[in-house]
């Protein structure tokens, strides 16, 4: 633990933490326009968190401590997971941060204590919500991790850091096979933040609803966590298709030039690709429940794709 | 120094196997639990040493017959596996001396009591034997003394098919392990467990034998069907030794042979692969569709079960394409795995003893609202599902990180066709640990969470201390070995370059309480709880027929993988007209296929009944036939030798 390490922890996780509610409101804003409509302020999702956090947290009497840790645990979780993903320098790295698979099993602890959240009060749409979330996940883990292996292959390394400083000295994407992947990803990003054909996060449908209906017994600064933990790991997986595909600006060292110019590079490209969400979002229907596997598929598909061509290249 | 420990350790086991016979008493009992929870310590103490400095020590102790000295000995491999029993034996006996007074009657408790101590030091002297005959000796004691334990509820019907189950397996097995001992013991014409510098041909047979024989007793499909038989009927204790400890012996032995082998095959490498692979993803699928709290523990066995075998094939294939350090990397982590399952299913077979013991079923439908009843218990629960579930940073993630690893690193391989076999046996695993979490959500939160749905769950009450001490035992490790693992790892010499936990432990720590902090006083100050009932679309009064229940729960799963669970549908109808037109009543019965039970299993069980009463017409009980019979035998063992000797 360096103090280049510790400055990068305090830069790279706070300005996570502050753009990622912008990019929940500006796919909202995209959506509104494709429909037609004005939609909310590109600040909105600040004013819910400010308004959720000062609002009393109100618990279930069937609900136990799982409810009350769940909010804390998930929000720290993926703290811990932005140390993973630098976005606007990459610093020297500690051993055990950065490891890609040590990163998927981050998300799966955020899942798993979601999961049980949503059974904790003992209301049907929670169970309904886990049981979905369990299953479509698992179904998606192959696809995933299969993705990361290609990364691992393409890349020869399987730290998030190390890859970054590979791709970031690069222009263009480094290898062809690197595009293939990148649809992969963007397909990972829809699954893994409960969009559109996935889960639908602007209902409130037990027929269409998993992640919603999850939290649906949080309330307060509880539920304003919850959002928050949400927003960041869209970002910081909307990060590790950015640094992949289109790593320019990711600065290697840190000087207040640079860190400047990576913000704005960051904020730039993810804004785009946070368009590009919305524009897909608006395009697609949402999907059959049982027909989800088959949309997996691809994404696997052209995961194993980049690996054989790897090996055949 | 290490010759006190280990006979130490005999010496407590033997007595404890003695001490209930002795004196019927419930002090005599405690006592018993007391020494076998002593040979722990001491036996810890001398795998740490063997471990650490790599001594191999040998104790002569025995004489069967001239020429075949019965040795006890120990090197790396061997301690590392009494390591696992030397862990997971005090949580057992800490909590058996509690458990074991539930049993019916005086004479089974002593009866339990003296068989764990027997079954442990069987397991003991299976792994520390330095040679096949003891090897053998101690793996029929420890199949015997373990079946006995399966049958300690021996009136009911379900223990009995149980035990005839296991028996059958457990026959099957040493008798495979019988030959693949003999075809090696005529090659190398000793009964030491030595290096084999043969050619691989010459091993092909010994190799099966021995794989078959390993992988019925550790549970590979698709031999694995008496896990879920035995395990629910043996008590809870015993569960957690077999599971945890005696699948892990036949693990041991397999890779006892394996690595003595100088030049395996790639095809060897191959066939565990793929065959751990497919124990792995069906043991989950199928645990996900159970209901019945052991039996799902089971299934999940042979699940991780098949991930070890999935290191070990792993381990074969990048020695043999030249990656010596992928290959460490994946046998330390079979092991590493090994030793974590053992910690944290003897985790949870103790706690699933408790509920079942407070609640009086099985069947986790029937739970609901435990948290509340038996905090402690829950709380020991999550710890074991968070660790069988591979989440950072607990032990079972590290093995399975190790593994995930290895195949990541494996970009070099160049093999197109091995490059195919690793991606797909890739893709399992992913599945494998991802429906694992599922699966203990669902079993966590099925039984602990949200509100009792019957009453019997809403009249449990906390298990006692000792049983809860016994499960703490566990728990703790299971934190400790997940924290510490990269730096014992390196301690023992192996620097696999894993990221080290501890630091990401502290840094979530760390995170979660700042952000404790930070909104601790956000919010309204004058009421900052209230609590209010569920949200049931504006209907009060919510109760527990409004919950997910077990099977719902697993139902989008089942529907996925609906090719895998089979179903047969059969229907009859009957006509109240000759032209079949006017339907007047009929029957649907939809039936689950057993597959293995009904496709395999019994089908070979009806020839062997078959082939079985054809020789039972040579028996008719007389004794001058039998002599008749013997003078053949002899006749022809004459000139058989005569002409081919």
């Amino acid at each position: 633990m360096n103090a280049s390490f510790l400055l990068f922890a305090l830069l790279n996780t706070g300005f996570i933490m502050l753009i990622s509610p912008f990019f929940m409101s500006l796919i909202k804003k995209v959506k509104a326009y494709t429909q037609g409509r004005k939609g909310p302020s590109l600040l909105q999702s600040y004013f819910d968190l400010r308004k959720l956090m000062q609002k009393e947290v109100v618990y279930s009497p069937n609900s136990s401590g799982i409810m009350r840790i769940t909010p804390y645990l998930n929000l720290g979780v993926l703290l811990v997971a932005t140390l993973f993903v630098p976005v606007v320098f990459i610093p020297d790295t500690p051993a055990g941060i950065g490891n890609i698979i040590v990163f998927l099993y981050l998300l799966a602890i955020e899942r798993f204590f979601t999961a049980l959240c949503g059974l904790d009060a003992g209301s049907t749409f929670g169970g309904m919500g886990s049981s979905r979330l369990m299953s479509l996940s698992a179904v998606v883990e192959p696809t995933m991790v299969i993705s990361f292996a290609a990364l691992a292959y393409v890349l020869r390394t399987v730290n998030f850091h190390e890859m970054f400083a590979v791709t970031a000295g690069s222009t263009i994407p480094e290898s062809p096979t690197l595009t293939l992947i990148s649809i992969s990803l963007f397909i990972i990003i829809i699954v893994e933040t409960g969009r559109i054909p996935v889960d639908n996060p602007a209902t409130h449908l037990e027929l269409t609803m998993i992640n919603e209906a999850m939290i649906l017994e949080q309330s307060g600064k509880n539920l304003a966590l919850i959002e928050l933990a949400h927003a960041i790991k869209q970002t910081i997986l909307m990060a590790v298709l950015i640094n992949v595909l289109a790593p320019w600006g990711l600065a290697t060292e840190l000087t207040f030039a640079s860190f400047m110019i990576a913000c704005l590079f960051f904020l730039v490209k993810a804004s785009m690709l946070a368009g590009l969400i919305g524009l897909f979002e608006s395009s697609i229907a949402k999907m059959r429940l049982f027909r989800l596997p088959g949309f997996y598929m691809m994404a696997f598909f052209f995961s194993a794709l980049t690996i054989l061509m790897e090996v055949f290249a | 120094m290490l010759e006190a420990l280990i006979y130490g350790a005999v010496i407590a086991l033997i007595s404890g196997t003695a001490l209930p016979f002795l004196y019927r008493s419930k002090n005599a009992r405690k006592a018993s639990f007391s020494l076998s929870f002593i040979s722990s310590i001491l036996l810890l103490v001398f795998a740490g040493i063997v471990l650490y400095t790599g001594k191999e020590p040998v104790f002569p102790a025995f004489r069967f017959l001239p020429g075949l000295d019965f040795t006890l000995a120990a090197d790396r491999l061997s301690a590392g596996f009494v390591l696992l029993i030397a862990v997971v034996v005090p949580g057992v006996s800490l909590y058996s001396v509690e458990y074991v007074e539930h049993a019916k009657g005086e004479a089974r408790k002593d009866l339990q009591t003296a068989l764990t101590n027997l079954f442990i030091l069987a397991m003991l002297m299976v792994v520390l034997a330095g040679n096949m005959v003891g090897f053998l000796v101690f793996w029929e004691i420890m199949s015997l003394s373990s079946l006995m334990l399966v049958l300690h509820d021996y009136s009911s019907e379900e223990s009995k098919k149980a035990g005839l189950f296991y028996f059958i397996m457990t026959s099957l097995s040493t008798a495979f392990l019988f030959m693949g001992f003999m075809s090696l013991f005529r090659l190398t014409g000793s009964a030491e467990f030595g290096q084999l510098d043969y050619p691989a041909s010459l091993l092909t047979l010994p190799f099966l034998c021995l794989f078959t024989g390993f992988g019925i007793k550790a549970g590979l499909v698709p031999f694995h069907k008496w896990l879920p038989y035995a395990h629910p009927a043996a008590p809870s204790s015993i569960s957690a030794l077999m599971s945890g400890v005696m699948l892990k012996v036949a693990i041991y032995g397999f890779l006892r042979f394996l690595l003595s082998v100088s030049f395996p095959q790639l095809w060897w490498g191959t066939l565990i692969l793929v065959m751990g692979s497919l124990s792995a993803v069906l043991g989950v699928i199928y645990a996900l569709k159970e209901s019945d709290i052991k039996r799902l523990l089971a299934y999940s066995s042979i699940e991780n079960i098949g991930i070890i075998f999935m290191g070990i094939g792993l381990y074969l294939i990048f020695k043999l394409e030249g990656f010596e350090a992928l290959a460490m990397l994946s046998l330390v982590g079979a092991c590493f795995h090994a030793f974590n399952h053992a910690l944290f299913k003897s985790l949870l077979f103790l706690c699933a003893g408790s509920v079942v013991h407070a609640t009086g079923t099985r069947d986790i439908e029937a739970f609901g609202g435990l948290i509340k009843r038996m905090p402690h218990t829950a709380v020991l629960f999550l710890v074991g599902s968070v660790s069988i579930a591979a989440l950072p940073p607990t032990n079972g993630f590290v093995s399975e990180l190790m593994l995930f690893q290895a195949y990541f690193y494996s970009s070099a391989l160049l093999d197109p066709l091995l490059k195919v076999l690793l991606i797909i046996t890739l893709s399992v695993f992913a599945l494998t640990s991802a429906l694992a979490a599922a699966l203990f959500v669902k079993v966590f939160g099925i039984t602990f969470l949200a509100l009792p749905r019957t009453k019997y769950a809403e009249e449990a009450a906390e298990a006692t201390n000792p049983m809860l001490l016994g499960e703490a035992v566990p728990a703790a490790l299971c934190i400790f070995s997940g924290l510490f693992s990269s730096r014992i790892l390196v301690l023992l010499g192996f620097d696999l370059g894993i990221p080290d936990m501890l630091s990401l432990g502290l840094i979530l720590g760390g995170a979660c309480g700042l952000i404790w902090l930070a909104v601790r006083n956000s919010g309204p100050s004058e009421s900052p709880r209230i609590s209010k009932e569920t949200w049931g679309c504006g209907m009060l009064g919510q109760n527990s027929t409004m919950e997910y229940s077990s099977a719902g729960f697993s139902e989008p799963l089942v529907v996925i993988f609906k090719k895998i669970y089979r179903t047969e549908i059969s229907t009859t109808r009957t006509y109240s007209d000759t032209k079949e037109s006017i339907f007047k009543s009929g029957t649907v019965r939809i039936h689950l296929i057993k597959f293995f039970e009904e496709r395999l299993y019994l089908p070979a069980a009806y020839a062997v009944s078959l082939v079985s009463s054809q020789v039972s017409r040579m028996q008719n009980g007389k004794l001058d036939t039998y002599v008749l019979y013997v003078f053949i035998a002899v006749l022809t063992l004459m000139t058989f030798t005569r002409y081919y000797a």
